[in-house]
């Protein structure tokens, strides 16, 4: 049982609050992935799971145990949880073995079966041959592992993971995360994950919390979240997106700066934002829903990225690779609309932008 | 293949050796050690063992068979030895409450004991005096009558005494050392032991304390040394408890005047300087290798260790601690500026005046002294700084070949123990070689800058460092010379270090005691010799005057400093 609840969780450094009304749970066994830019507190909640920070307010449970609240605070070693460190945080002075073995020689484990566990753990991280290096003469991507097999070792009934991918190179990087979400799935353990980037959020996930400014802008399966954002946050933090000012009146959103409209059967009223994903743009003949002037292409061997203008609005378009010679840039174009999301105008301008 | 490298013309490969400026300030700075460092040190050794112009051991024996001798060279090493242990013992556990754990005052505690550090340790030996004097010491008094003890509890002129003192006054070394340590070590480390199942004092002890290691064992070699080549406690201490050690034997010899003293001297100045050669070799270059750099990804806050319901009397004894090692003694030097009769309470009817203070800034053999001090300090400083610059910049910013020559060198310089130095100079410099700068400023000014030049080189080094070269290129692309590229964009970044270097040197330069005592003349007498001869032979009082005054400049300057490096300032 290590489902994790958080009851109303607030954080405050002195006067600045950097969590607010915190309020989720995660399931057992689930990947659960809290995603949003650094100094969202994403951090700063893995912590306090952990036991490193104090909740200023609210109660947190693992399992059924009451690890923190008003009355109660678990320390962090009483909390029986594994965690992969950012910088790896493998100790200089102990060999790999050593490294490994210690939370299972915290607990009192006679020799043998510590030997026994950690060959195993280490078996599953691919280092069996590395077991008497010491940690200097390892590669980053090693440190990774073996910070990884010592947060696993006394099989924790949690396992926290603070961007542990961040320093690792481009392929490395990769590599791990099908790795780490293959040792998750066969261990069946629940795992919490913190990392601004997208990308890692919406392999490994079974649940993306989306953080901004310490509040929680939505939960839901990294398909939700991509497909269905709640705000116009979410939708340009997650993926690709054009935002284009519209009014809704009639079912149908019209832009604000031109004459093209879409239909829309949702209940939003008046200023709105249409919010349209590059790849569900597409460049057909005839009929299309939206017309506009091919601005520029960049042909990208996957894809080809163009940019169109319609109606005064600079939109992208990831257009199949194939329409790289079928037109040429200042023709006019028609587009089809797979699919779109409406959001209220909150007359923040921050979105108001192609995100390259 | 053709191979482009083979198209190289052939002078591309010397045209580097032509007049790089590089190559003449090294060449300058090694001219200048080489002269007045390590000939002079070389010399000393020669000198001990060619004392009647061919090789003999003769002085050695006559030197080291001396009973008095022998026992001041056990009193050195006894007393360095427990000192550096008590040293270590206290200052770790502070250490490690200030920087880990929720402690209260933390803040007030760093700064008041990194100031300790710049305070002359002869006002320790004043203070403690005064305090534990066996009859008349008023915190033997104070003990006694509390306790109603039939005699007083501690006596101040005994090999304990001294060790209590030399701990009192060195332990800062040892625990600015460990700290500094503390702060480079990423904390995730530590959590991750806690996360492991660790409670807050295993981690301490299986994570913490193994990492740390090589920094204490560098730390407890530090105050070892410290305690082993200090002259100002144990003249003040140990000579009227007929406890002497190496240094005080050392300048006895000096004073004989003759040249059998001169021989004497020389040959127990050379086991000092192999006992130091020896901790700076271990320290330096043996154990400054074994220390584990780590990496750590972003900088988190430590993870502050909850001291729960030892917070409050944890904070107590560290209270208690800082009041009996640095407010009591302080508090008694500045009161005892201010009476008249020093076996009467301050406070007593007439018995407090101004006069002592008055006496310090109008004597004129005093304001001498201090213009003496003021001037060689600020000359060391300044020329200290000039060359810790050229320095810094060739180690950091160039991988020019032989940069570590001068860097070697002055590690040395500041690793010899100060009696060391000042004797190695008198031997060398008054014109049995053709320079004889014997009763001048300078050199006072040399002995001071082969001491202390190292702490402005340490400072300037690790300022450079942590400016990335690409802010210069980026002025440097942007059309700015290299020389303007300095000025605009490296050398405001590193002002404040700059300022925190030059008073690093001249700090202990101007209330200097030891070196000062060896070269002083009747003209160029310093204020720390002032100081010590009022304490010694006319009136305790005015050194104490003199002493609270430059406590003042110690505590004002490691304000300023604090202010201009936003409290980031250490040592």
């Amino acid at each position: 049982m290590s489902r994790i609840i958080i009851k109303d969780v607030m954080k405050a450094f002195g006067d600045v609050v950097v969590l607010n009304n915190f309020d989720a749970e995660f399931p057992d066994g689930k990947f659960v992935t809290l995603l949003g830019p650094s100094g969202c507190g994403k951090t700063t909640m893995l912590r306090m799971i952990a036991g490193f920070e104090k909740p200023t307010k609210g109660e947190i449970f693992i399992g059924d145990q009451e690890v923190s609240s008003t009355k109660t605070f678990v320390p962090p070693e009483k909390r029986d949880i594994g965690m992969v460190f950012q910088s790896y945080a493998v100790w200089p002075h102990m060999t790999v073995f050593e490294n490994v073995a210690y939370p299972l020689k915290m607990k009192k484990m006679d020799k043998a079966s510590i030997k026994e566990h950690v060959e195993k753990v280490l078996e599953i991280v691919h280092l069996a041959q590395y077991a008497e290096r010491i940690p200097s003469q390892l590669s980053g991507g090693q440190q990774q592992r073996v910070a990884l097999a010592r947060a696993l070792v006394a099989e924790p009934r949690l396992l926290l993971l603070d961007e542990p991918l961040s320093n690792l190179d481009a392929k490395l990087r990769d590599s791990m995360r099908f790795e780490i979400k293959e040792i998750q799935r066969s261990l069946g353990i629940t795992v919490v994950y913190v990392t601004h980037d997208q990308m890692e959020a919406m392999t490994m996930s079974d649940i993306v919390i989306v953080i901004n400014h310490g509040d929680i802008q939505q939960i839901g399966k990294p398909t939700e979240i991509y497909r269905y954002p709640v705000n116009q946050f979410v939708a340009d933090f997650v993926g690709k997106i054009n935002f284009i000012a519209a009014t809704s009146a009639n079912g149908e959103v019209q832009f604000k700066n031109s004459p093209q409209r879409l239909p829309y059967e949702g209940d939003l009223k008046g200023d709105v934002v249409v919010g349209i994903r590059p790849e569900n743009l597409r460049f057909i003949k005839t009929g299309g829903d939206l017309t506009g002037t091919l601005l520029s292409k960049f042909y990208l061997g996957d894809v080809n990225d163009c940019r169109v203008e319609i109606g005064g609005e600079q939109v992208r378009v990831i257009a199949e690779p194939k329409s790289f010679d079928k037109h040429t840039e200042g023709e006019s174009i028609q587009l089809r609309v797979d699919e779109f999301s409406v959001f209220v105008d909150t007359g923040d301008e921050d979105h108001m932008k192609i995100l390259t | 293949m053709r191979s482009p490298t083979l198209s190289l013309p052939p002078l591309m490969k010397h045209q580097k050796w032509f007049l790089d400026p590089k190559w003449i300030i090294i060449a300058l700075i090694v001219g200048f050690l080489l002269v007045f460092q390590v000939f002079p040190l070389l010399y000393l050794v020669f000198r001990a063992f060619f004392s009647t112009g061919k090789f003999s051991l003769e002085a050695f024996k006559r030197v080291y068979t001396y009973p008095l001798n022998w026992s001041a060279l056990v009193n050195t090493l006894v007393t360095a030895f427990f000192s550096m242990v008590f040293g270590v013992l206290i200052a770790f556990p502070l250490a490690w409450l200030i920087g880990r754990t929720n402690l209260y005052g933390k803040k007030f505690f760093r700064t008041l004991f990194v100031a300790t550090y710049m305070v002359p340790p002869y006002v320790g030996a004043m203070a403690w005096m005064r305090l534990l004097n066996p009859t008349v010491g008023s915190m033997n008094v104070f003990l006694q009558k509390i306790f109603n003890l039939s005699s007083a509890p501690f006596n101040i002129y005994t090999t304990g005494g001294l060790i209590w003192v030399l701990t009192g006054f060195y332990y800062p070394y040892a625990f600015i050392t460990i700290s500094r340590a503390m702060e480079k070590m990423d904390p995730s480390l530590e959590e991750a032991s806690r996360i492991s199942g660790a409670s807050p004092f295993a981690t301490l002890r299986t994570i913490t304390l193994p990492m740390m290691l090589p920094s204490i064992i560098a730390a407890a070699l530090l105050v070892f040394i410290a305690a082993a080549s200090a002259y100002g406690i144990p003249s003040i201490i140990g000579v009227p408890g007929q406890i002497h050690t190496v240094t005080t034997r050392i300048i006895d010899f000096v004073y004989i005047g003759s040249q059998e003293g001169l021989t004497d001297a020389t040959t127990l100045a050379v086991f000092l300087m192999i006992i130091a050669n020896l901790v700076l070799y271990l320290s330096t270059f043996t154990l400054g290798k074994k220390q584990y750099i780590t990496v750590s990804g972003k900088s988190t806050r430590p993870n502050i260790v909850d001291l729960g319901k030892w917070r409050i009397l944890i904070s107590l004894a560290v209270v208690l601690f800082a009041l009996v090692i640095v407010i009591i003694p302080f508090v008694t030097v500045a009161l005892s500026s201010i009476t008249v009769n020093l076996g009467e309470p301050v406070f007593s009817e007439g018995n407090m005046t101004l006069r002592y203070w008055i006496r310090i800034f109008t004597r004129k053999s005093i304001l001498n002294s201090s213009k003496n001090s003021l001037l060689s300090a600020v000359m060391a400083a300044t020329f200290g700084m000039i060359i810790s610059c050229m320095m810094a910049y060739l180690l950091v910013r160039t991988k020019i070949k032989g940069r570590k020559i001068p860097d070697f060198m002055i590690t040395v310089g500041s690793g010899t123990p100060s009696v060391v130095i000042a004797l190695s100079l008198i031997m060398a410099m008054s014109g049995k070689f053709g320079i004889n700068i014997y009763n001048t400023l300078t050199i006072m000014v040399i002995a001071y800058m082969i001491k202390y030049m190292m702490m402005g080189m340490r400072t300037v080094v690790s300022a450079l460092s942590q400016i990335s070269p690409s802010l210069e290129e980026a002025s440097q692309i942007s059309g700015a010379s290299w020389l303007k590229s300095m000025k605009n964009v490296t050398l405001p970044l590193i002002a404040p270090a700059l300022v925190a270097g030059w008073f690093l040197i001249f700090m202990p330069c101007f209330y200097e005691l030891t070196m000062s005592t060896l070269l002083y003349s009747t003209n160029t007498k310093t204020l720390g010799y002032e100081l010590y001869t009022y304490q010694t032979y006319h009136n305790q009082q005015t050194a104490s005057a003199l002493a609270t005054a430059i406590l003042f400049i110690v505590f004002g300057i490691n304000g300023l400093l604090n202010k201009l490096t936003d409290g980031e300032f250490s040592i």
